[in-house]
């Protein structure tokens, strides 16, 4: 089953790289994300609530193919670091083909992992994930991409089979991390996502994607070479490639495990998009919606912050690695709340929304009690489903508006209805109460307050207070309803409608049934890996959440617009002319518009100011640990 | 069993929150009155005053605006149920910030210009005083060892002798939540400092009254808020918490009548740094020492 996830995403891939037709590929691409959707659901049902089971599964076949297709993302890299004359990516990807190379037939080939994958109940949380909301973004990317091809000057060359193809290899990439106990195939998963999504984010070839394409690569090929360092600390001192048995070493002797900790956290902060790797995220914004929000929600980020959370249980006993990954995700969550506030782009918005939440989770992770990874698994799950909804619904917005300015989605609410409810209620599963997002939070602070973190608490209180400013205001751009303009909103894709409700479906009843979830799901693996059971909230009080938010969500779909009350003009200080476009006579007889805009803050909570600070914390921050975690490393003195 | 005695707990504060809130702002009336040197209003005329617009026609700029307003006046009355049953401290805060954007939401769909400028300025408000809500809630739970407001009951000693630093930076952002001058920037009570209506310009009749009941109900569960500094284990120590809560709500009251509206940075900013000396030292000096 687990092969099956592996694989069948990859022969998808390749049979979509050849098929030109776009009626066969819609099919294809539907069938398979159903097939996907399924099976992973099918293996979430078979072991629910299941501990580690570990799969015997050893093959030299496996480990040269793997280190094929690590020659051949290094191979990728160098060809377009050629052609775009740039120096950087094509150092590292060499020093990291040499190095893996050298560490595969050197110091890796005499160390067997005989159980090569595995599953957990995490294991499971990030396949529903991927198989459920990653392939339901590949059907949305169908119609998406049609728009897409359409806006493309004339003659451009149709390059949607490499796009689909490059989709699934995702899909199989993440499905290699979450399983794979050997590290060495789980290091090739994480470069595999890697270059897949230096291909995605240059898709469109402009000047600008591929500048941003190759930020991504440097920052990410930095975090694969941590990687890499953590498989030769790991494989010469503790002779173990087993991701349990280095977890079990660690947790017994956090001494021996410093270094390659806090290697393998520098590895999953770069990829989480952490401070002062954020800008790679940021700049993944030119790149199509649907890689986007494959980007954002499913795959690639939550690699990262997938493997600091499986690294928690070191963390609690080890010092070292445990604060920089706290103090770099506390600080990310906090400024980078602080930047949406300033940004008017709606992408951009949720690329800082998704860095600063990111942020919390690794901080999560970080805290590494039973509690934390409680709200970490939360975190992730219920980011993973509204952030989808909302940038589905953003790229929706703009093939049809035209824009993706949130000042421009004044009205939407009448122009396209279903959409701006799909809308409000992904921005609401975000950050309000009762939504899972705000549970999981909640969960957060208390754990955050039981360590001690006292800058943490500093962080999340501050943090959380802009994050209600900057969804507020969007929330209320969407709401506002005048006249009857023309609703645009028939021409939109059925596949897009399809993938929409999927994730608006899944946003309501995980909110619903999160104590259920809570119960099969996320304690399991919190008792499988710490013995105890954490939950910080009560479970009377998530029931309490979870009738709140069928409540809310009945209103949104419901209730709105019932109301029988008499019409009435706003009032626009004069006779009103024209209410929608909010034209009035004034004094002289003469026609005024009033003009409103959100406010943006620029001067408090600009880029410019706040940036800077973040990057140099971080920086420090991170740099400080390796020092010390150096010095730590027994027999180096 | 807890569900229970918050369901039973926000009906009963469903009753007679709306009866406190009202006699309570009868009396700001009154004492502001005087403190201006007029007799004021009878001590019911809010009362009058809302039962008037109850009377009104149905008259509304949108179809969505008295809806949003109802779900704001609801989880109004649960904030105040989950707190008055002796619920998670937490989780009134998190309601009531919940009714508080559904007030936000309504106000934004009206499109009017003057109500969007209220409800940018309720949501920078709302910005402004989380942090310290949140510090409130977290010292209350390091101190009690609870975030349960019932837990106050088991105390040797009131919470407010661990944690008054943070009593103070409350009392700061109650003038906030209060909807109190100098902090009073959506939605005032002094006509001549107000931009038209503020974030309520567009609301009328049934709508308008249902807005005054909850600024009634968030007053009581507000000031409940206070109270529960003062209270322990004994059970004549409600009457001590009563009297300082009356107390507290006539500064807020002497307060509005002498400060001028400021501007929104000086709300931030001023809230921002009481929030970070007062919550962070308190948090800090109690997980440290």
């Amino acid at each position: 089953m687990l092969g099956f996830l592996i694989l069948f995403p990859l022969v998808v891939a390749a049979v979509l790289l050849v098929v030109r037709n776009n009626a066969a590929r819609n099919a294809i691409v539907s069938v398979s994300a159903l097939v996907i959707g399924l099976a992973s659901i099918w293996l979430v049902a078979t072991y629910l609530g299941s501990p580690w089971v570990s799969f015997e599964f050893e093959s030299p076949v496996v480990d040269y193919v793997c280190s094929g297709v690590g020659v051949l993302v290094a191979v990728a890299i160098l060809y377009y670091g050629i052609r775009y004359k740039n120096v950087w990516a094509c150092v590292l990807a060499v020093i990291q083909v040499v190095g893996a190379l050298i560490f595969e037939f050197g110091f890796a080939h005499d160390i067997a992992v005989t159980e090569g994958l595995y599953l957990d109940s995490l294991s499971l949380l990030m396949a529903f994930i991927i198989g459920v909301i990653g392939s339901g973004i590949c059907v949305y990317a169908l119609g998406y991409m049609k728009d897409f091809q359409a806006h493309e000057p004339e003659g451009a060359k149709d390059r949607r089979p490499v796009f689909f193809a490059l989709m699934f290899v995702f899909l199989s990439a993440m499905f290699l991390i979450v399983f794979s106990n050997n590290m060495v195939w789980l290091f090739t998963g994480w470069e595999v996502t890697t270059v897949c999504s230096f291909l995605l984010i240059a898709y469109t070839r402009t000047e600008e994607a591929i500048k941003n394409a190759f930020r991504q690569i440097i920052m990410n090929l930095l975090g694969g070479l941590g990687f890499l360092l953590a498989l030769y600390v790991s494989a010469i001192q503790l002779n173990t490639l087993s991701l349990l048995e280095f977890l079990q070493i660690g947790v017994q002797n956090p001494a021996l495990v410093v270094l390659p900790a806090t290697a393998l956290a520098f590895a999953g902060l770069t990829k989480a998009a952490q401070m002062p790797f954020h800008t790679w995220l940021l700049g993944a914004m030119v790149a199509p919606t649907p890689t986007s929000a494959l980007l954002h929600s499913s795959t690639m980020v939550k690699a990262g912050v997938f493997l600091l959370v499986k690294l928690a249980p070191i963390f609690l006993v080890s010092p070292v690695p445990s604060v920089m990954v706290i103090l770099v995700g506390g600080i990310t969550f906090a400024l980078c709340s602080f930047m949406a506030i300033s940004q008017t782009n709606a992408k951009r918005v949720l690329a800082y929304s998704t860095i600063a939440n990111l942020g919390l989770i690794t901080a999560c992770a970080g805290v590494g009690t039973p509690e934390a990874v409680w709200a970490a698994a939360f975190l992730i799950l219920f980011h993973a489903i509204a952030k989808s909804l909302l940038f589905l619904c953003v790229g929706t917005a703009e093939h049809h508006i035209g824009s993706r300015d949130i000042e421009d989605m004044d009205l939407l609410f009448e122009r396209m209805p279903r959409l701006a409810r799909f809308m409000m209620l992904g921005i609401m599963c975000m950050f309000i109460a009762p939504f899972g997002m705000l549970v999981a939070k909640w969960a957060t602070l208390v754990s955050f307050v039981d360590t001690g973190q006292v800058a943490l608490i500093l962080l999340l209180a501050f943090g959380s207070a802009a994050t209600f400013m900057f969804w507020a205001k969007w929330l209320g751009k969407l709401s506002g309803i005048a006249g009857e303009p023309e609703n645009v909103e028939v021409t939109v894709h059925r596949s897009e409608w399809i993938s929409i409700m999927l994730m608006a479906v899944l946003v309501i009843v995980g909110c619903v049934c999160l104590p259920i979830i809570s119960w099969i799901l996320v304690e399991p693996y919190v008792y499988s890996v710490f013995g105890t059971v954490g939950q910080d909230i009560s479970t009377a009080n998530l029931w309490i959440a979870s009738i709140a938010a069928a409540l809310i969500a009945i209103v949104l779909f419901a209730g709105l617009g019932r109301n029988k009350a008499k019409k009435v003009d706003i009032y626009l200080a004069g006779v009103s002319a024209n209410n929608e476009a909010r034209v009035y006579k004034n004094s002289l007889s003469g026609e005024s518009t009033a003009t409103a805009r959100n406010w943006y803050l620029e001067g408090i909570f600009g880029e410019k100011r706040i940036a800077p600070v973040g990057t140099v914390a971080c920086s420090l921050v991170i740099i400080v640990a390796f020092a010390v975690s150096a010095v730590a490393l027994p027999g180096l003195f | 069993m807890s569900l229970l005695a918050v369901l039973i707990g926000t009906l009963a504060f469903a009753v007679l929150a709306p009866i406190i809130g009202c006699f309570l702002a009868g009396l700001d009336r009154k004492i502001s009155a005087r403190m201006q040197g007029r007799v004021g209003p009878p001590l019911l005329q809010p009362y009058y005053d809302v039962r008037k617009l109850i009377e009104k026609d149905n008259v509304s700029v949108n179809s969505t605006e008295g809806t949003y307003i109802t779900c704001a006046l609801v989880f109004t009355l649960l904030a105040g149920g989950i707190f008055y049953s002796g619920g998670n401290l937490l989780m009134s805060v998190f309601v009531i910030t919940l009714s508080g954007l559904f007030f936000i939401v309504a106000a934004y769909s009206t499109r009017s210009p003057y109500s969007e400028i209220g409800a940018n300025r309720e949501t920078l408000q709302v910005m402004a005083y989380e942090p310290m809500v949140l510090f409130m809630a977290v010292a209350f739970y390091m101190a009690a060892g609870t975030f349960n407001a019932a837990g106050v009951f088991s105390l040797d000693a009131p919470v407010i002798t661990n944690i008054w630093l943070v009593f103070l930076g409350f009392l700061f952002v109650l003038t906030i939540k209060l909807r109190k001058s100098p902090f009073d920037l959506s939605y005032s009570h002094h006509a001549h400092q107000e931009i038209v209506k503020g974030i309520t310009t567009e609301m009328s009749g049934k709508t308008l009254a249902k807005v005054e009941i909850m600024h009634w109900c968030e007053n009581v569960l507000f000031l409940g808020w206070v109270g529960l500094f003062f209270v322990w284990g004994n059970l004549l120590s409600l009457i001590l918490a009563v009297v300082v809560v009356l107390l507290v709500y006539f500064l807020e009251i002497w307060i509005d009548n002498n400060f001028a509206r400021v501007k929104w940075q000086a709300l931030l900013k001023s809230a921002w740094v009481v929030a970070f000396v007062a919550g962070f030292v308190n948090i800090a000096v109690l997980a440290y020492l």
